[in-house]
């Protein structure tokens, strides 16, 4: 059935712009140009004021430790309108944004994705999982 | 609806469409948080346009009366006359980003605003006037092209949104429907064909022992 293949695609295509790899944050401090390669052969860059804004929000050691892009997962199985932040610095520093208790994962809600996603529209990016 | 689906009813052909049905829920779940992060964006990007456009309007008013304050003061065929000898090449760089799949114009531009000595016109013959509303107009040009990025990225975002709905609905309204119809299909004959092996067993049974 080529209903199926449609599909396959489709659910292919979702995390298409997703990072081959990503970097941290004190390397994307360091690069003229701070992007990363995507899985379709394109490239994501980030802002540098983003950088400079999550830079604010952590002290210095945890530089290191903040992998970049964020990932903002969103899971049918979490529920409609809920994503998770997983990471232990990345739920830091989401958490930090948003005058939440931090954890090592971060469940929220539409309102406050679409408050992440103002915030910092090139540090994160949407991850869809099944 | 199973004739639509031209389907078979085996147990092959029910754990096939059991299968299907799985995949297609999974990709409809998925499209929907799709949607729902497509229109969150777009909300977004509409907050954004509101506020570049209110800015380049304010911003072209301000310039509109200065070339006006310019007309009144300098003359206008003088205006006119510097504005032609002005020369103007705007280096704009157009890349793509994605988001979500989706390729989104990117715009760079260099330094838009240029000094008296670099825009053109002859010094001598020109007031001052002219050169704050060559100031404005230049500010007006920047947001602009803003808002015309900003423009395009709705474009795009709006386009996607009304594919991934287009799909969504297909699979909610056309496929899943269809598939659970054939699974009910092959589930109602499996049952009725082991209702008829049954009570053909039992026929048989009968017709033995009345032999006997």
């Amino acid at each position: 059935m080529n209903a199926d293949r449609l599909i396959k695609f489709e659910l292919a295509r979702l995390n298409a712009h997703l990072p081959e790899r990503r970097i941290s944050l004190k390397e994307a401090l360091s690069l003229t140009k701070p992007q990363v390669p995507t899985r379709d052969g394109s490239v994501h860059s980030f802002k540098r004021k983003e950088l400079e804004i999550l830079a604010k929000l952590l002290p210095e050691a945890d530089w290191e430790k903040l992998q970049l892009p964020i990932f903002i997962a969103l899971e049918p199985k979490l529920g409609r309108g809920a994503a998770k932040v997983s990471g232990e610095v990345e739920a830091k520093v989401a958490a930090k944004l948003l005058g939440k208790e931090a954890a090592r994962e971060l469940l929220i809600y539409r309102p406050e994705v679409a408050l992440l996603r103002r915030n910092l529209p090139t540090t994160t990016q949407y991850l869809f999982v099944w | 609806m199973a004739t639509a689906l031209a389907v078979s009813p085996t147990r092959m052909e029910l754990m096939k469409l059991k299968k299907q049905l799985n995949l297609a829920q999974r990709g409809h779940d998925l499209l929907k948080e799709k949607m729902d992060a497509l229109v969150m964006e777009f909300f977004e990007i509409f907050r954004k346009i509101q506020e570049s456009r209110t800015k380049a309007l304010e911003q072209l008013s301000t310039a509109y009366r200065a070339l006006t304050n310019c007309f009144a003061l300098m003359g206008t065929l003088e205006t006119v006359q510097a504005a032609r000898e002005t020369r103007r090449e705007l280096q704009i760089e157009i890349s793509s980003r994605y988001l979500m799949g989706i390729s989104i114009p990117a715009v760079e531009f260099g330094e838009i605003q240029r000094n008296a000595l670099t825009r053109g016109y002859g010094l001598h013959m020109t007031s001052s006037v002219l050169d704050e509303a060559a100031r404005e107009f230049e500010r007006a040009l920047g947001l602009l092209v803003e808002l015309a990025e900003t423009e395009a990225v709705a474009f795009a975002i709006a386009r996607e949104l009304e594919k991934t709905k287009r799909r969504v609905n297909a699979l909610e309204y056309i496929l899943i429907p269809r598939l659970k119809g054939a699974l009910k299909f092959i589930m109602m004959r499996l049952d009725e064909m082991e209702r008829e092996n049954f009570t053909r067993l039992k026929r048989i049974k009968a017709i033995i022992e009345e032999h006997r």
